[in-house]
């Protein structure tokens, strides 16, 4: 059976965070109910858009990818907060739930009757998880972010670009991590937190869980806090490695990342055994750290008139630690994928059936499948 | 050993053969919402911590590593046949094996999933790998940028006239944190069904995931590619310059109030009169003039001082910290979210917390720093598993407990 299919979940989210710890539950097997207002989440109106069933090219009222996404499997209801028998529906659904996900901003939930003595008072046995972007203790607890503001906030934002990039533009503003991962650190975080707290709900009733993005992404940067404890204040640009990376081929990009000695002895195969390479003082990983440039301007010169994927085929035969960076697209098409069942079709209303990642885990040799594609407002897929 | 009693998963035992980094921080987070978890390890491959590190210059053992902190140290060496033995001894005691090598490896070590199972009938056993433990691709060796660039995040991120852009820790990270919520799903599965079972993380899954809207537009016949710090929707969206060397502020405004906002802030009152700049569409579509404007004013002021301004407008903003400011803010330090720990030496250093605030019970969180190699074999060894002194000695001296 799937691992949390006796579990029932409501969600509240006007964000990622919260609506990607749903995500994650409900991958997992648990029943998710969205709690839509009578306008529906802002996310369903959060780019990017899949274009209709029509093929035309949807705009602001189109399907939101992103809420396909995140709701996929989940049921919606329609509740108007702002009425009194809307928050008698809210109650319904919490004395349902196990868990409640919610993202409303701190000092708009006692009016709503989600703060969290309020919920506590009336559900005591709820796991009642808060999911913002600096969460709802400290002094932070009211400012605003989007994602780009939580990868900044945690340090990662300001360490990339690195490798090739920096090199490239050194001087250009540092770059984002593509899309949510701040926010879905959150969403990660809070789905761990959730589970934890249920996990002694037997012994210690229902309970608050405050999740911030911010800490989340900060936990997954743990290690450029632990170089500013040895001594080191990591930088964009010395934090590149010393040679290797990211790759440009004749027709793509390849990343490249030898860290064991056999995996530099299997590149110098792979290279064809060059004069340079085979200087005996290269042997040693320290020097080769400290001739990284030298050692870069060769690769990247034979990788330049070679091709991806007889690099990748011939590497990987060394057993040398290669990748292509595939687009989309590939990752959707890839054969190893496709044998591991990581997309399913699921139907969309008004755009139609199309393949959606399911979930990046598998419990006995398979993943859960999603119930479903996301739900209309106030119904099912 | 400090009591692990009320945290919320004391009880739970994980016995950890996870190497590098991403199975590492699974079990880290576990030890810290009180797991206990016996790292395993051993003198002939010690991990990385305990080794120089060429890629970061160390040239000796880390003094402290997160990922190792609040968890035992026995030492087993797996090369040997008595030493396969012993660890089952141990997987028979425990409730939770998790594993980091290449896919195939613990079978041939005779501590495949079956074997573990022969030893512990509901064992939940946590496999972490590079592309999972099926699939043609399943034996590929990989590290976090190679995880991104197999996932598609890599190819997504960067300037739009650049290169794709390497994942660093982060990504071999949140691994750690997804693989952390599927095992408690599987103790959730254990509790009702009295089944155990075999958890199968790929790290270039995980990398998927975290694209899940990109791949569907791809699914529709889009090509999303990468745009820098452009946002679809919001504008301005960037990380604009302050000032001193190297400083920035990272700016995101959406709604016609978040810029009235924000026009208000930096002087520019007439850009809200402004037709180009009505409505969101129109700034989006406008968005390089007005990130000139922005950058204007953001250039004149001390990052912190900018962002102070605007979020006392109502406008989603931060400073891009470097790491010696996150330690020290009084926000994150409140949170538990960044904690002081002790060197071996009694020395203070900050390090991460559990990212999570629990209204009840003991405090979560780091409660020991790094353990020495093998520094719990008595508890483990003696306690736990009841082997004798002599038993022990014996071990030791066939380089089994090495």
């Amino acid at each position: 059976m799937a691992p949390l299919s006796d579990l029932r979940v409501l969600v509240h989210a006007s964000g990622v965070a919260a609506g990607y710890a749903a995500r994650l539950l409900g991958g997992m097997g648990a029943r998710v109910i969205w709690l839509e207002g009578p306008g529906g989440s802002a996310l369903r109106g959060e780019p990017p858009f899949l274009p209709a069933e029509d093929g035309q090219d949807a705009q602001g009222d189109g399907t939101s990818a992103l809420f396909a996404y995140l709701a996929a499997g989940a049921q919606s209801r329609v509740v108007d907060l702002a009425t009194d028998e809307g928050r008698a529906a809210l109650g319904a659904l919490l004395s349902e739930a196990d868990i409640f996900l919610d993202d409303t901003p701190v000092r708009e939930r006692e009016a709503l009757g989600l703060d969290e003595a309020s919920v506590a008072a009336r559900h005591p046995g709820l796991i009642h998880v808060s999911v913002l972007p600096f969460g709802a203790f400290g002094p932070k607890a009211g400012w605003r972010a989007e994602e780009i503001c939580l990868q900044h906030a945690s340090g990662e934002g300001n360490l990339l670009p690195n490798g090739l990039s920096i090199e490239l533009f050194p001087d250009r503003p540092p770059v984002k991590i593509y899309g949510h991962f701040a926010e879905m650190q959150g969403g990660i975080a809070a789905a761990l937190g959730a589970l934890s707290a249920l996990w002694v709900r037997d012994e210690l009733g229902g309970q608050f869980v405050d999740v911030a993005s911010q800490d989340a992404m900060l936990a997954v940067g743990a290690f450029a806090i632990q170089r500013l404890g040895d001594g080191s204040v990591e930088h964009r640009v010395e934090r590149s490695f010393r040679y290797g990376g990211v790759l440009p081929c004749a027709d793509g990009y390849v990343e490249l990342l030898t860290l064991e000695q056999r995996q530099w002895e299997g590149l110098v195969k792979l290279l064809g055994e060059p004069a340079w390479a085979l200087d005996p003082a290269l042997a040693d990983s320290l020097e080769r750290s400290r001739r990284g440039p030298e050692i870069n301007r060769h690769i990247r010169a034979w990788a330049a008139s070679r091709k991806v994927e007889d690099i990748v085929r011939e590497g990987q035969k060394l057993s040398v630690p290669l990748a292509k960076y595939y687009t989309p697209g590939e990752v959707l098409r890839d054969p190893h994928e496709a044998a591991r069942g990581l997309f399913q079709p699921v139907a969309i209303a008004g755009v139609g059936t199309l393949p959606m990642l399911v979930s990046p885990f598998q419990f006995d040799g398979a993943v859960v499948p999603l119930a479903g594609g996301p739900p209309v407002l106030g119904g099912g897929a | 050993m400090k009591p692990l009693a009320h945290k919320p998963l004391s009880g739970i035992r994980i016995a950890d053969f996870t190497v590098h980094n991403a199975g590492p921080f699974c079990t880290h987070l576990l030890s810290q919402l009180g797991a206990e978890v016996i790292k395993v390890e051993s003198a002939m491959r010690p991990d990385a911590f305990r080794r120089p590190h060429p890629v970061y210059g160390r040239m000796g053992p880390a003094t402290f590593d997160q990922v190792a902190s609040t968890k035992l140290s026995v030492r087993i060496n797996l090369k040997k046949v008595e030493g396969i033995a012993l660890a089952k001894r141990l997987v028979a005691v425990s409730d939770v094996a998790a594993e980091s090598f290449r896919p195939g490896v613990t079978e041939r070590l005779g501590l495949g999933f079956e074997a573990l199972r022969a030893v512990k009938r509901d064992i939940i056993v946590l496999a972490v790998s590079s592309s999972g433990q099926s699939g043609p691709d399943s034996h590929f060796a990989g590290y976090a940028p190679l995880f991104g660039a197999w996932g598609g995040l890599g190819e997504l991120t960067g300037y739009a006239d650049g290169p794709p852009v390497e994942m660093r820790h982060v990504m071999d990270h949140t691994v750690g944190m997804n693989a952390a919520v599927a095992v408690m799903a599987a103790l959730h599965r254990r509790r009702a069904t009295g089944e155990g079972g075999l958890v199968d993380v790929s790290a270039r899954e995980v990398a998927s995931s975290l694209l899940g809207e990109a791949l569907l537009l791809a699914a529709a016949g889009r090509e999303p590619r990468r745009a820098g710090n452009d946002h679809p929707r919001l504008a301005p969206h960037g990380v604009y310059p302050a000032a001193g060397e190297d400083c920035w502020v990272a700016i995101a405004v959406g709604s016609d109030a978040e810029f009235r906002g924000l026009a208000g802030v930096i002087g520019r009152a007439d850009l809200v009169e402004n037709p180009y700049f009505a409505t969101a569409e129109a700034r989006h579509a406008n968005r390089g003039e007005l990130d000139l404007a922005l950058a204007q004013w953001t250039a004149g002021l001390h990052a912190e001082e900018a962002v102070f301004r605007l979020q006392a407008a109502g406008v989603a903003a931060h400073t891009s910290w470097t790491t010696p400011q996150i330690v020290g803010d009084p926000h994150l330090r409140s949170r538990r979210a960044i904690v002081e720990v002790a060197e071996p030496d009694g020395t203070m250093r900050a390090a991460v917390g559990v990212p999570m605030r629990l209204s009840k019970g003991a405090d979560i969180g780091i409660h020991r720093g790094t353990p020495k190699l093998g520094e719990d074999e008595d508890f483990v060894y003696g306690e736990l598993l009841g082997l004798s002194r002599a038993e022990r000695d014996a071990l030791e001296a066939a380089d089994v407990i090495y």
